[in-house]
Order: structure tokens, then C-alpha cells, then sequence
């Protein structure tokens, strides 16, 4: 039955909910679930998981856009067909995993991932770079200070040799969010990839009235600088807001809550690097990323600066840190000070965190190490 | 920005048809408009409830009312209020009520 659009309830289907995962399980891990023994990454891309009942699984692991047109699902689904009975899953991280259950299927899967030109890069596995965690950007949404998809894709065609290897001391994530809403990971990533604002917002005093619940617009400012105001529109007398311009730290939360009050600035807008941030817990506990580099421009399509700046990091985690250490356990360990040196990034005020619990964040000890920065200051 | 025309009122609507002067040109016309949309074949008393209700409290406090904060003013479950409207509290009563259309991450 067609959907009737005079009587929207007849024959409605609602919280089904999503398929059960085990419809989809291919034959030899619906045999052995809850029974695997051993797992080893036999190259970058290529894992192969040992059961008890002596079964294996190879998985191949491929890059993805994560933003990807219905051609580009069906072959995947083509893929899976011709090597995997129709089989595949994606990961957290949006790559994709196609799975055989014998040795002698992985080769001729992986030449026909190779034979499809650049679409299916295999990799992602062990101490490297795998995909970028991100955002929606200019293609969907309305608050972003960045792109999403054209920044990912620059820095993954950089980092692109680190995709294919597992060379790196460990994992090293990177997550996008193309505002400080932070949708996904950028707060707990090696490397994150920030879009912020650096001009208050436009107040649109004739729109206002009819869009906006000023209450939450000024309830939506973690510093308290929206506050109730009256403005003159068409000579009438109206209820608005002004924003104190001193106070104002860019963060566009009230835009989120009030259409009326726009923030976006093609010189304004740009992205800050922070780094060091971490989700699991080996060695150690979980931290959050820290901002190293509170501004570089969107210059696209290429995003150049902010290009560099990620290349510059990693190499330098990658020269300086111990095996297994991710690059907040190696900053840590050596000081941030000299994390700031041997990256070769200035340090401004801008990482000096100033909001409430600020305190705790600065340095209470004597014990530091004099570098280059320090050197500059004393001079 | 789009007029829009029913049984001779017009009203300026946004894209998701919701008034763009919020409660400045709401009447009965719009009531029936927005039910004809959403899908709502009777207007009862229920609905009028509903309605006055978010309207008084948009008045006196100048944001739509929390859902939990509906069900208790109006006495009617969450469950009852999607059977009133279908879109739901957000997309049906308030845009019928003439409220701003719901803001954040929705």
C-alpha cells in the first residue's frame, strides 16, 4: 500500500526499530560467535581472527568518504557478492570491512579492490592513521565555521601513506567537527581538527520576534553575555537581545537556539588544532584533547595551513614518542612545553585555559624544562 | 518569504511552514490550515486545550513549554499528545499554536 497523504495514520509501521545485527552475520561468524581465541593484523588492512573451533575470518579492511552516493553502496554490495556471499559491515570510524573465511579469497578480493582505481584504499588497522571521525560542514548543516568533507579529504591525501602502514609508535586518531558543538570525537582525539568563529553574532532585530524564544537565546551563553534588550523595528517598540561584545567568546550556541542571530564570517571563521586526547584506557586513563593552535584560516579548497600544521604534529609524535605511547601519553611525558618546542608551534595565550575551573590547568610546581619559548621570554 | 492563502487569510510562512511572526497573525483560518497538513481530521477540545495552553505559557514566559511541563498543564500523557498530533508536540502544536518553530539539534 502506497502512502496516502489524506490519511497520514492508515496502515502506519512505527518503533520496529533497526533489524536484528544476526540477519546480517556471514555464515562463519554466526558459527563462531562468542568463541573467538586469538587475532593478528597480518598487513595494514588485513586482520585474521583464530576461533576455538579452529575456523578462521579474514577481514579487509577499506577506506571510505563516509559521505557516499547509492553507486558507490552498490559497489560495495558488488564486492561483497563477488567475494564475500553478499557480506560486508562498517566500522566506528566508517571504513569498511569485507570478510572471507579462508586465506586463499583474501588475494584475489584484495586485487579487485586494487583493480577499482583509487575507490577502495585497504588499510586502517595497527599504529597508524586510520579515517577521520567528521562532521557534516557546508554540505548539510547551518552553524558550521568549516568544511567537513574537503578538510578530511586534504589531510587524508597527506596522510595517506600512513593509512596503507602501520609505522606510527600507535594509533593515532584524527577527528573534525566543523563547530564546537563537536558531533563526534574531537575532544578525546590525537589530533582534532576544530572549526571556530571569531566574531560575535548579527542580532536581526526585525526577524527576532517572530523566530526566536529570547529566554533561550539568553540561557543558550555559557558566559552570560546575552541579556535581554529593546530595539525599535518600523517604529514599534520590541522585545530582543544584545550581546555584550566584551564577553563574547564566538561560540555560536545561542545561533543554535535563535535563527535571528548569525555568526559566520568568511574572514572569522577558521579551524584550531588540539591534540592529545584519548578514549581508551590502556597505560592510561582517557584524557581530552588540548588546543594547541587556536587559529589557521579556511583557505580552500586545500585547507594548506591547517594541512601542515597535522603533518607537523604527527612526524613529530612520530620521532618522538616510545612504542605504544599515543601522542597525549608522549606530550605528558615530555612536558607540554617541550611538546610546543619540538613541534615548532608558538605558544600563545589562547592555550592558557580561562573559563571556571581554570585553575587547575596552569602550572602549580617549579618543575619545568627551559626550551626555545622560555628562551624567547627571558631574552 | 513564501504567503501562503487559505480561506482568504494569508500568512507569511517559513519553509517548514511555520508563521514567521509567530502569534501576530494567528486565527482560526490558520487552526484549520495547519490541521488540513498535519493530518488531523476532527478538531476537538482536546486540541484547543493543547493549544491555549502553549499559547498562555509562550505568553507569560516567552519560550514554548518543556513537554513534561505540557502534559502536566494539559493533564494529557505524551502518548495522548501524538495521538492529537501527529507530527508532534514540536512540529504539530506548535506550529499550530503560531509558537517560533523548535530551535537546537532537533
Amino acid at each position: 500500500m502506497g502512502y496516502n497523504p489524506d490519511k497520514p495514520m492508515d496502515g502506519r509501521l512505527s518503533d520496529l526499530g533497526p533489524p536484528h545485527y544476526e540477519q546480517f552475520f556471514p555464515q562463519v561468524i554466526r558459527e563462531n560467535k562468542g568463541k573467538w581465541l586469538w587475532h593478528e593484523i597480518l598487513q595494514a588492512g588485513v586482520l585474521m581472527h583464530k576461533s576455538e573451533t579452529g575456523a578462521e575470518v579474514y577481514t579487509v579492511r577499506v577506506g571510505s568518504a563516509r559521505l557516499i552516493s547509492i553507486e558507490h553502496v552498490r559497489e560495495l554490495c558488488d564486492i561483497a557478492d563477488a567475494h564475500c556471499d553478499g557480506h560486508l559491515r562498517f566500522t566506528t570510524r566508517n571504513n569498511v570491512e569485507f570478510m572471507v573465511d579462508a586465506k586463499e579469497k583474501v588475494q584475489p578480493l584484495l586485487d579487485d579492490l586494487a583493480s577499482r582505481g583509487n575507490k577502495f584504499p585497504v588499510g586502517g588497522t595497527g599504529a597508524g592513521v586510520t579515517n577521520i571521525v567528521h562532521t557534516q560542514g557546508w554540505a548539510h548543516c547551518h552553524t558550521p565555521a568549516t568544511d567537513a568533507s574537503g578538510v578530511v579529504k586534504a589531510v587524508m591525501d597527506e596522510l595517506f601513506e600512513y593509512f596503507t602502514s602501520q609505522v606510527l609508535p600507535a594509533q593515532c586518531r584524527i577527528a573534525l567537527a566543523c563547530c564546537l558543538n563537536m558531533c563526534g570525537a574531537v575532544h578525546a582525539s590525537d589530533i582534532a581538527i576544530l572549526g571556530v568563529h571569531r566574531k560575535p553574532p548579527m542580532i536581526d532585530h526585525t526577524r527576532i520576534s517572530g523566530v526566536c524564544e529570547l529566554p533561550l537565546a539568553i540561557s543558550s551563553c555559557p558566559l552570560g553575555a546575552v541579556k535581554p534588550a529593546k530595539a525599535v523595528v518600523n517604529g514599534k517598540e520590541i522585545k530582543t537581545v544584545k550581546v555584550n561584545v566584551e564577553r563574547c567568546m564566538f561560540c555560536g550556541n545561542c545561533y543554535t537556539m535563535c535563527p535571528a542571530m548569525p555568526l559566520a564570517d568568511p574572514d572569522g571563521d577558521g579551524i584550531a588544532i588540539l591534540v592529545g586526547g584519548k578514549v581508551s584506557n590502556s597505560r592510561q586513563a582517557p584524557k581530552f584533547s588540548k588546543l594547541v593552535i587556536p587559529f589557521l584560516p579556511n583557505n580552500t579548497p586545500r585547507w594548506p595551513e591547517v594541512v601542515n600544521a597535522i603533518k607537523g604534529i604527527l612526524e613529530a609524535y612520530a620521532a618522538g614518542a616510545n612504542k605504544y605511547e599515543r601522542l597525549g601519553e608522549w606530550a605528558e611525558r615530555i612536558g607540554w612545553e617541550k611538546f610546543f618546542e619540538v613541534c615548532e608551534i608558538p605558544f600563545t595565550d589562547k592555550s592558557i585555559d580561562d573559563y571556571r575551573l581554570a585553575y587547575d590547568s596552569w602550572r602549580t610546581t617549579t618543575q619545568f624544562k627551559y626550551t626555545s619559548h622560555t628562551a624567547s621570554y627571558t631574552k | 518569504m513564501p504567503t501562503l492563502e487559505h480561506n482568504g487569510s494569508s500568512f507569511q510562512v517559513d519553509e517548514d511552514g511555520f508563521l514567521l511572526t509567530g502569534m501576530e497573525e494567528f486565527n482560526e483560518d490558520w487552526i484549520e490550515y495547519v490541521s488540513s497538513v498535519e493530518g488531523i481530521e476532527e478538531l476537538t477540545d482536546e486540541h484547543r486545550k493543547v493549544i491555549d495552553s502553549l499559547q498562555e505559557y509562550y505568553k507569560k514566559n516567552g519560550i514554548a513549554p518543556m513537554v513534561r511541563i505540557l502534559s502536566k498543564t494539559t493533564g494529557f500523557p505524551l502518548k495522548r499528545i501524538y495521538e492529537l498530533f501527529p507530527s508532534g508536540p514540536g512540529k504539530g502544536a506548535c506550529k499550530m499554536a503560531g509558537l517560533p518553530k523548535p530551535t537546537g539539534c532537533v
